[in-house]
């Protein structure tokens, strides 16, 4: 053992030396940023670029090598920093580096100086600050600096999602995250300080085999679960990614929820379980998968939707979870691994194809100046490129194979099915969380067809619509990276799977090496030939229909002459049946005028999904909270003499304390 | 050399073959009827004369509108290559096949139903919900029912799931399978494959625009997942796995068969139900399969 770790040492000498190395260029690439930010745009994109692929190469070497470690000899806030990079943080580093750099290319056009001269050059800056501390958030291995970089992420989103705030709705968004992100910090506190005095050390690490510490797990889940948005700590979520600016709302769905996930992930794997937290991951899984997706097919506004759809993909990524963590309590790796290789898989899938329908959204809104769905329509005329690539993102996000999608559900699948035909107690978890999986992604290709439907397809719905523009160059390329990246998940799923497997083995100590299942390979090569068949069957009759002729004519409406834009389905009706089957927790808010008498007057329908567990939940007990406290506000009214009089049965009530207890 | 082969017969079968199944079921209804009816290759007949129009496309469709008809049909033909047929097995099989099954299902539908919303027309835009919505009950069916058989086999590959037969659960598993056999292939008692032009209908509506080549593949591929889910059905039900070549592959065309009557028969005798009904329908088809997944389960034990 010692003889081979010693042999490795030799070897790998000059790794760790490349990765800090990497991590040191990149580090100053987005400090060089953010001194660049204010004045100089194109210095702040090259510099960020740098600082972004320097990260990603330390992470692809450590995802093919070793784990990269640093502690340094000087203390930070009365402690030693230690930074570690190992399978797990170089995974959700990778994804960062890809989505914040895509997203600073796409940035740098769509907020640009022109269009928003009072808030571009401090995006810039918080661009870099937020890509920065998240960055550290990874690598940090001490509780404290953790909580320190944790925060500085926390505002930096703050301010991101703020920028345009001369709107009122911004600033609302932005007060809701911040409350909402800092009820997470508190319990993140309470966490990390408890670990820390029950262990006597900042220090993070392995620490599963301290049974006391396993209650701490529920403290994690909700601090990390606020951020990651899961199922009922969402609130905060679709209101913040529908108004921050789109690039922002990419990078926050893309890589900051994720951070939520990295936490969950990490600390599932560091400390011990308490009885039933597999269980409890999972049924939240469950819960914000599905529940997710149907709150999104209420919504008419484009970017809230996608936001919803966060909702969900984090619930498939929290299944792949929480079967893993059952199948350690059950001590069966097999089909754990499976599961956690998937849940892992999609977050980067997750981040990758949600990060492009962000951009893609951010592109109609940049070019039609409204999110309301209902005033969109056949933009795919004016815009071929971004309704080609969100509906490739689409695609994609409905977990259809041949992309990146299905790799993920699939190994969820498989390690779902697994845990079924076992035979074992585990199967009546993955019974209900397989068809549950099931239904989501039906509901899911639904609220696609929705979206793509009513916003790039048929005839424009207003004259907004009917004259957008196509974004630019930067935009564009943005996105096709993304959407490359996409497709090679998706076709070639061997490639990526090392990776995987190797943060899927950092996960639990006892799970050494994560096999790749067998039909990986066989995957892979099916995606490649359908993908091929699928493109010459598409040409072939297009050349057909070429050859034989084609005209163009009206759309054929029963004989009707003048269809109008507004005869089109539009973002109700489409969703109406689904959001009347889950009218009883969606809750939609209905007006209706019906059409009265022999003339009647004017009638109107108004209908729209609420953020439920926000307006009638969490609203009602805040405002429970403020009466009590406006109660206890009448006790400070400015009269000194009241005051006095306070003072005065205080120690009136003192005195009586002592006498009557002056025996002891 | 051999696999060419195979795969060169395998595709002729289901190509070929699989425009029959339509005319089958148009001739029991005559027949019950008491018509004469059209001739059993109608559909083919139709296919060739389609092949040789031209096209009239909508004023607002994109060229997607032609294109997806044909990744549709390729998304069907691919999962017919991952079904077995009786002794002859499948086109290619690997672990977990049976999910990426259901998926290509579900590419053919987000093509069909993208391609339907090309055309602005408030009569596809109501197609293509339905379509999606009560595709969401079907898949709960579905996976349920896939479950069933994984738990019977111990297997994630569609060969040995549907080798052996569906056990004491059969008679569930076929009840609901065949419901979500007519819900997904938009027959009676779901959808009206005679009307045109009705309110009331999915996939016909969906494709109204649709003319020539591209609604030539659009025809073929609906036949050909007609006969996919015969297919499946007659699998999963009986034991193909525990007999002879020959009497498998008769067996299977059998099936097949009696599936596609049966299919005329309930056109014949039953009427539409009323659409608010539909989904009760199916979410009676998904208790089936769930109840066919608990049988097996107690099996298993055994």
């Amino acid at each position: 053992m010692i003889e081979t770790n010693q042999g490795n040492s030799v070897v790998d000498q000059t790794k760790p030396m490349n990765t800090s190395l990497a991590l040191v260029v990149a580090a100053a690439g987005m400090l060089l940023g953010i001194m660049a930010g204010r004045t100089a745009a194109r210095i702040w994109l090259i510099t960020t670029l740098v600082g972004v692929i320097a990260a990603a190469a330390a992470a692809l070497t450590v995802l093919n090598g070793d784990d990269w470690e640093w502690r340094s000899g000087f203390t930070v806030g009365g402690e030693l920093l230690h930074l570690r990079l190992d399978g797990i943080s170089a995974l959700f580093m990778m994804l960062l580096c890809v989505v914040g750099g895509a997203g600073s290319v796409y940035g740098s056009e769509y907020w640009s100086e022109i269009e928003h001269p009072r808030s571009a050059r401090s995006g810039r800056v918080w661009w870099n600050i937020l890509v920065l501390s998240m960055g550290l958030v990874l690598v940090m291995s001490n509780g404290l600096h953790f909580l320190i970089a944790w925060e500085l992420f926390a505002l930096s989103a703050y301010f991101l999602i703020t920028l345009d705030r001369q709107r009122s709705e911004v600033r609302a968004a932005g007060w809701l995250y911040l409350a909402a992100s800092h009820t997470g910090t508190l319990c993140l506190f309470a966490f990390f300080t408890s670990l820390a005095a029950r262990t006597g050390s900042w220090e993070l690490g392995p620490m599963r085999d301290q049974a006391a510490l396993s209650p701490l797990f529920w403290l994690a889940l909700v601090g990390f679960g606020l951020k990651a948005g899961l199922f009922p700590l969402h609130i905060w979520l679709p209101s913040a990614h529908a108004n921050a600016p789109s690039h922002v709302s990419a990078i926050l769905s893309g890589v900051a929820i994720k951070l939520g996930i990295y936490g969950l992930v990490r600390f599932s794997g560091w400390l011990p379980m308490p009885g039933g937290a597999g269980t409890v991951v999972a049924i939240l899984g469950v819960i914000s998968a599905v529940l997710g997706v149907a709150f999104a097919l209420g919504q008419h506004d484009m970017k809230r939707l996608l936001a919803y759809h966060s909702v969900e993909n984090i619930g498939i990524i929290l299944i792949g979870l929480g079967f893993a963590m059952i199948s350690v309590e059950h001590g069966n790796a097999a089909w754990g691994s499976l599961a956690l290789a998937g849940g892992l898989l999609h977050v980067w899938n997750h981040g990758l194809f949600k990060a492009l329908l962000f951009f893609g959204a951010g592109s109609v809104l940049h070019a039609t100046g409204t999110r309301e769905m209902s005033r969109l329509g056949g933009l795919w005329r004016r815009m071929p490129w971004t309704a080609g690539l969100f509906g490739l993102g689409a695609l994609a996000i409905c977990g259809l194979p041949p992309l990146n999608g299905f790799v993920s559900e699939w190994l969820v699948y498989l390690g779902l099915f697994d845990a079924t035909i076992l035979h074992e107690s585990s199967a009546w978890e993955a019974i209900p969380a397989a068809i549950a999986l099931g239904v989501t992604g039906a509901l899911a290709l639904a609220c696609f067809i929705k979206v793509c439907g009513i916003v790039f397809l048929g005839a424009p719905r207003s004259e907004a619509a009917a004259h957008a523009h196509e974004c630019g160059k930067s935009m564009r390329g943005a996105m096709c990276v993304l959407a490359s990246c996409c497709v090679a998940i998706g076709l070639a799923p061997m490639v990526f799977w090392p990776a995987i497997s190797r943060a899927a083995s950092t996960w639990h100590p006892a799970w050494n090496v994560v096999q790749v299942p067998e039909s990986l390979a066989p995957l892979g090569r099916v995606h490649v030939a359908l993908a091929v068949v699928a493109i010459a069957a598409a040409a072939l009759l297009w050349r057909r229909v070429k050859h034989q002729g084609f005209k163009r004519e009206l759309t054929w409406d029963c004989g009707y002459a003048k269809p109008s834009a507004r005869m089109q389905y539009t973002v109700g009706s489409f969703a109406g049946m689904i959001t009347e089957w889950f009218a009883f927790i969606l809750r939609p808010v209905k007006h209706m005028h019906r059409p009265k008498g022999p003339l009647p007057p004017e009638s109107s329908f108004e209908e729209h999904t609420p953020e439920t567990v926000l307006e009638r939940v969490v609203a009602p007990f805040a405002h429970l909270i403020m009466r009590v406290s406006l109660l206890a506000r009448r006790l400070q009214h400015g009269h000194t003499q009241s005051y006095v009089f306070y003072i005065l049965i205080g120690l009136a009530a003192l005195a009586a304390i002592v006498i009557a207890g002056g025996g002891q | 050399m051999n696999t060419v082969v195979d795969i060169v017969l395998r595709l002729a079968c289901w190509l070929l073959l699989a425009p029959l199944l339509p005319g089958i079921i148009n001739r029991v209804k005559s027949w019950v009827a008491g018509r004469r009816g059209p001739p059993v290759l109608q559909l083919y007949y139709d296919l060739a004369r389609l092949w040789k129009k031209s096209v009239v496309m909508s004023t607002l469709a994109s060229p997607a509108f032609v294109v997806l008809p044909a990744v549709a049909w390729v998304a069907l033909l691919a999962a017919a290559m991952l079904m077995p047929l009786g002794p002859a097995g499948a086109g290619l099989s690997f672990r977990g096949d049976v999910v990426l099954m259901l998926y290509l299902l579900g590419l053919g539908r987000f093509c069909t139903a993208w391609a339907a919303m090309e055309t602005g027309s408030a009569f596809e835009g109501m197609g293509a919900v339905r379509e999606v919505s009560y595709a969401v009950l079907a898949e709960a069916a579905m996976v349920a029912a896939m479950l069933s058989l994984s738990v019977q086999t111990h297997s994630l590959t569609l060969t040995t799931m549907l080798s052996p037969t569906a056990g004491a659960g059969a008679v569930l598993l076929a009840a609901g399978l065949f419901i979500v056999l007519l819900a997904e292939n938009c027959r009676v008692p779901f959808d009206d494959p005679n009307t045109h032009l009705e309110l009331t209908m999915i996939h016909e509506v969906m494709v109204l625009d649709h003319s020539g080549p591209p609604f030539a593949v659009i025809l073929h591929g609906a036949s050909m997942k007609l006969l996919f889910f015969a297919v499946l059905l007659t699998q999963a039900v009986l034991p193909m796995g525990k007999l002879g070549v020959v009497s498998s592959t008769c067996m299977l065309v059998a099936g097949v068969f009696v599936v596609t009557v049966s299919v005329g028969f309930v056109e014949s005798l039953m009427a539409r139900l009323a659409f608010r009904r539909v989904p009760l329908q199916l979410a009676t088809a998904f208790l089936l399969c769930v109840f066919a997944l608990l049988v097996a389960w107690k099996g298993g034990v055994a």
